[in-house]
């Protein structure tokens, strides 16, 4: 761990902290304030930009957990979304619970319902675990929800909440900038718990499975308690997700959910690097705003070929498996691992190392 | 080699800005369309024709002078893109008007563009978009599935099952014509008027079926019609859009379901005729323009500006879908200079423009259109075409007013 002259630690608990420097914390404190007034200084698009960001970061949260410090890779999680997802716009519809209710109950019930798929982790592991958790994501998003869910209610096979239902205390949750501010604040909650606990008995054991999981065991860690335990924070954590996607779009349809978007996550994950927290944050910066500059790019080009937006989908794809085809090849260790390499460069400045 | 990447990289980045502002006299117009997704096979010619008829209106004098700068964007028929595109239209690029494409997107954007006040204008016929208390600034240019689903259904009971000999022992012994229903149960497009038809059968006492999922990308339904065929139904409705409307034909038809069939407005074109063959003869459904081709006013001109725009397509693959675009921009456009003549050019002036249409055609087959603050529904008679001979034929133009006053302006508006 790099530190300037002069700084020395007396205790442990200085030894542990997060921010060690004045430096660190000064900065620390701008980016807080930068990220709470946002809004001011810029338009509502880039507020819409950043909620989808803030939404790719909970929802990679969950897969970097299981995939970087667990090493039970995932390709389902969308479906813990979903359900997060679901449980809130029922609990808000139908059952007229206030909206932080229904939230806790949905991340809780993403919780169980993760751990459930989660089981057969006691059993098998490797392509077999993946096998699972495609499982899960077809079971859960393309049978049970599409057929039955949907039609509760008998909406037509699609939940659309009017307008000013989703309150937190009696303060309505109905414009872009709310939806921000409760985004970010729920990210940077979620973040820091992560942090922490990955720095508990519990992380130390989770990362201890994805290193050897028989040297865990022998060492005394009970391997499928510690997964399934991975198994629930990581659902906890989707449903969190789906419960900030509820009030951004006031609508849920299976349609958000699609394999494709578990594929999406794990892709931003390997972007940002597997194992770091930095790197689900970058990864989600990444792939929400090289889409958007491909946006910007596509649509003053379309006047001179139309062709252009009309293949834009397929570009589109085409970026993101040529961006992870990339990183693997030339920075296998993400986004997050270059992060470090250049604040290095800078604390060790004028000299090499 | 690193360098030269870099800058082609930077450059391609950058023309953007460059091309930027310019154009004063310019007016945006944001469109979602499906290229890629489950309805590109009717979206595709959708995307091209809503190209050439802004190019046709801009070369026509644009909106009083002014020309209509079109953003046209694949969504691939994802809720969620359609809605962060939105977003960016209202936002960023700030377009005056959208028009837009399916039944999902729409109904969930409809709060909002309420809420927005921007008018949009969607393929997507479905009759809650037509309840101006509950959808303000949603509106359409063809008549709503529910009211196609009912005109068929009454066209097929009252020109097929009452006066076809076929049906003439059913008839003497008072058999109950029975229906069974095809489409995709999770899409907002082909569910949204099964109410309305499972209604109407009760209103014309049919028997009803039970509903058959059929994937919008479905090739192969054999299951399906075999769940059918066990109730030995008189009519089957389709709701799908063309691919798969013609794979549950074709599959009815070699696995002897023995049923006629109805089809809504977007599985009903001339690709359904060369997808299904045989089984496609006789097969009725309802259209909202005149067919690619028909010789109706204002057609020469789609076709010239097809042959002119996309010259590598051959005018055999084009369709009704073109001629759909063509009323669709035209109607924008007709509002969009009203709106302008008023001195009123934003959200709310559009749509009051809109609503001052009153008999109002552009030619090309489709039906006088009359909108009213209160009442988006765009009228009451619908034609229906059956398939003979490889052509449409005209069975009936089925006036549901006319038949049914007190549930048209009742029970009927808006579902």
């Amino acid at each position: 761990m790099y530190l300037p002259s002069g700084v020395y630690h007396e205790t442990y608990a200085a030894t542990h902290a997060w921010w060690q420097s004045t430096f660190v914390r000064a900065k620390m404190v701008l980016l807080v304030l930068f990220v709470l007034t946002l809004p001011l200084y810029t338009n509502l698009y880039v507020i819409s930009v950043a909620n989808i960001i803030l939404y790719t970061i909970l929802s990679a949260l969950g897969v970097q957990l299981l995939i970087g410090y667990c090493g039970q890779i995932t390709l389902g999680h969308a479906a813990f979304i979903a359900v997060g997802a679901y449980v809130t716009a029922m609990g808000v519809l139908f059952w007229k619970l206030p909206y932080p209710v229904a939230a806790v109950l949905g991340c809780l019930l993403a919780g169980l319902w993760s751990v459930f798929f989660g089981l057969p982790s006691a059993r098998i592991k490797g392509f077999y675990m993946i096998m699972t958790t495609m499982a899960a994501q077809f079971i859960t998003v393309d049978f049970i929800i599409t057929h039955y869910v949907s039609r509760v209610g008998g909406r037509e096979h699609y939940f659309s909440l009017p307008p000013g239902t989703i309150t937190i205390g009696g303060w309505p949750v109905d414009s872009e900038i709310k939806v921000y501010y409760l985004a970010s604040v729920l990210t940077i909650v979620c973040l820091a718990a992560m942090a922490n606990l990955l720095r508990t008995r519990v992380g130390r054991a989770w990362i201890a499975i994805r290193d050897n999981d028989i040297a865990a065991d022998t060492m005394g860690v009970n391997v499928v308690y510690y997964k399934l335990l991975a198994f629930f924070a990581a659902g906890v954590l989707a449903g969190v997700a789906g419960a900030v996607w509820i009030p951004s779009l006031l609508f849920v349809s299976p349609e958000h959910f699609q394999l494709s978007w578990s594929l999406w996550l794990v892709g931003v994950v390997l972007i940002g690097g597997i194992g770091s927290l930095h790197g689900v944050v970058f990864g989600s910066l990444f792939v929400t705003v090289i889409l958007e500059m491909l946006k910007l790019a596509v649509f003053p080009l379309s006047e001179f070929y139309p062709a252009l937006t009309e293949r834009f989908l397929y570009v589109k794809e085409a970026a993101f498996g040529l961006a992870i085809v990339l990183f693997l090849l030339y920075e296998p260790r993400g986004l997050g691992y270059r992060w470090q390499q250049v604040k290095n460069y800078f604390n060790l400045w004028p000299f090499a190392y | 080699m690193r360098r030269p990447v870099l800058w082609m990289v930077a450059l391609a980045l950058a023309l953007p800005l460059l091309g930027g502002p310019g154009w004063a006299q310019e007016i945006k117009l944001g469109s979602l369309n499906d290229l890629t997704g489950p309805t590109s096979d009717v979206g595709k010619d959708i995307a091209l024709g809503i190209r050439e008829a802004v190019q046709y209106v801009n070369d026509t004098g644009g909106i009083n002078g002014k020309r209509i700068r079109l953003y046209l964007y694949d969504y691939g028929y994802r809720v969620p893109e359609a809605i962060t595109t939105y977003k960016r239209f209202r936002d960023f690029d700030r377009v005056v008007g959208v028009l837009g494409w399916g039944t999902g997107d729409t109904e969930a954007l409809s709060p909002t563009v309420g809420k927005d006040r921007i008018p949009y204008l969607s393929h997507s016929f479905s009759a809650k978009l037509t309840d101006p208390k509950t959808a303000p600034y949603n509106f359409v240019y063809g008549t709503d599935y529910s009211s196609n689903a009912r005109a068929a259904m009454t066209a097929w009971f009252e020109e097929v099952w009452m006066k076809d000999p076929r049906f003439r022992e059913a008839r003497s012994k008072a058999e109950k014509p029975r229906v069974v229903m095809f489409y995709a149960f999770p899409v907002p497009y082909s569910s949204a008027p099964i109410k309305a038809l499972k209604d109407h059968a009760a209103l014309l006492g049919f028997e009803v079926g039970p509903d058959q999922d059929v994937s919008l990308v479905a090739l192969d339904t054999k299951s399906q019609v075999l769940g059918a065929k066990a109730f030995k139904p008189h009519l089957a409705w389709h709701g799908n859009t063309t691919m798969s409307v013609a794979a549950t034909i074709k599959d009815s038809h070699a696995l002897g379901l023995g049923a006629d069939h109805i089809v809504n407005n977007w599985g009903y074109d001339e690709n359904l005729v060369r997808l299904a063959g045989p089984a496609g003869e006789g097969v009725m459904g309802a259209a909202v323009t005149a067919f690619y081709g028909d010789r109706v006013p204002l057609m020469d001109k789609v076709i010239e500006y097809g042959k002119r725009m996309n010259p590598g397509l051959p005018q055999e693959a084009r369709m009704i879908r073109t001629v759909q675009s063509w009323v669709q921009v035209l109607m924008m456009a007709e509002g969009m200079r009203r709106a302008d003549r008023a001195g009123k050019f934003t959200g709310p002036g559009l749509k009051e423009a809109l609503e001052t249409l009153k008999d109002w055609t552009p030619g090309l087959g489709k039906p006088p259109l009359t909108l009213t603050a209160t009442d988006h529904r765009p009228g009451w008679v619908i034609p229906i075409y059956r398939i003979k001979g490889g052509k449409f034929e005209l069975v009936k133009q089925v006036d549901l007013k006319a038949k049914w006053p007190k549930q048209w302006d009742g029970e009927w508006f808006g579902y």
